[in-house]
């Protein structure tokens, strides 16, 4: 699997749905995917049918009585966009926790030579 | 739309609700019992296939069990709004559980048969109740690593 940014799935709502149904589970039922990812009906709906028009969520339509029930999966290409895109967001943790390390260990409390070391670079001088 | 550059905190915020996900998969009383009901007449032929009246056959309690597993499947996937397909193949993590499920009900059966051919019915009923107990727990166990697979994004293979 190779880590690589997907703009399809980038936008926070798209990837609490993909993230979800990549969680393990088969199918993910409507109730379920709003409840779990703090969405409304209305944004699911939307969201989900921009990602099975792109062929990366399968949606399954049936109903108990009179109640409809929709019940939706990856696609082996979504899950396959879906943790590439996970992998990435990872890489790109890391990278901002190590730089916020790196900060924070020049930033020793203490250090009397720290406004003599980080001044100037901010400042602009050398 | 918010963007996952501008939020931080989207990698955490999937992780909790990937949690609150596993959270759902607690099966409601009933699917304790119906999977007791449903191990307790497998375990039930070995000495029903002595002790029944003549006439009766042993497979439509057989055939009776499995529709029953099937529904319960069904029904816990109804009422967590997940469905998990053949956990026993598909999650790795529940195949430890899925293998000792196995070798205890054969152990089982093979025990219960021993004894009912040496006449200790109470012995091999005993073992049937000890089985199902056991078996009830392997699924206990199998759903636990199911929760654990979803929290962590772990998934099928």
């Amino acid at each position: 699997m190779t880590a690589k940014p997907d703009p399809l799935i980038h936008p926070i709502t798209r990837l609490s749905i993909c993230g979800l149904l990549a969680a393990g589970a088969d199918w993910v039922e409507f109730a379920a995917l709003r409840d779990t990812a703090g969405i409304s009906d209305s944004v699911l709906s939307k969201q989900s049918r921009v990602l099975e028009d792109a062929g990366y969520v399968e949606v399954r339509k049936g109903a108990v009585g009179r109640r409809p029930r929709t019940w939706f999966r990856l696609t082996a290409e979504g899950r396959q966009a879906v943790e590439g895109h996970l992998a990435w967001l990872a890489q790109l943790e890391e990278a901002v926790s190590a730089s916020t390390r790196d900060v924070q260990a020049r930033l020793l409390p203490g250090d009397r030579d720290q406004p003599r070391r980080v001044l100037p670079p901010l400042l602009g001088s050398s | 739309m918010r963007d996952v550059a501008r939020d931080p905190a989207a990698l955490e915020r999937l992780r909790v609700q990937r949690s609150r996900l596993a959270d759902r998969m607690r099966p409601p009383w009933w699917w304790w019992s119906g999977v007791a009901i449903v191990w307790a007449l497998a375990f039930a032929c070995p000495v029903g296939s002595r002790f029944l009246p003549q006439g009766v056959r042993i497979w439509p309690i057989l055939v009776t069990g499995v529709a029953v597993a099937c529904l319960l499947q069904w029904g816990l996937a109804r009422a967590t709004g997940v469905a998990v397909a053949t956990p026993m193949l598909r999650y790795p993590s529940g195949r430890p559980a899925g293998i000792a499920m196995i070798v205890v009900s054969v152990a089982a059966l093979v025990t219960e048969t021993f004894l009912i051919d040496r006449g200790l019915l109470v012995a091999a009923i005993v073992v049937a109740a000890l089985a199902v107990a056991a078996e009830v727990a392997g699924q206990r166990a199998q759903l636990q690593r199911i929760r654990h697979d979803l929290r962590a994004g772990g998934g099928p293979a």
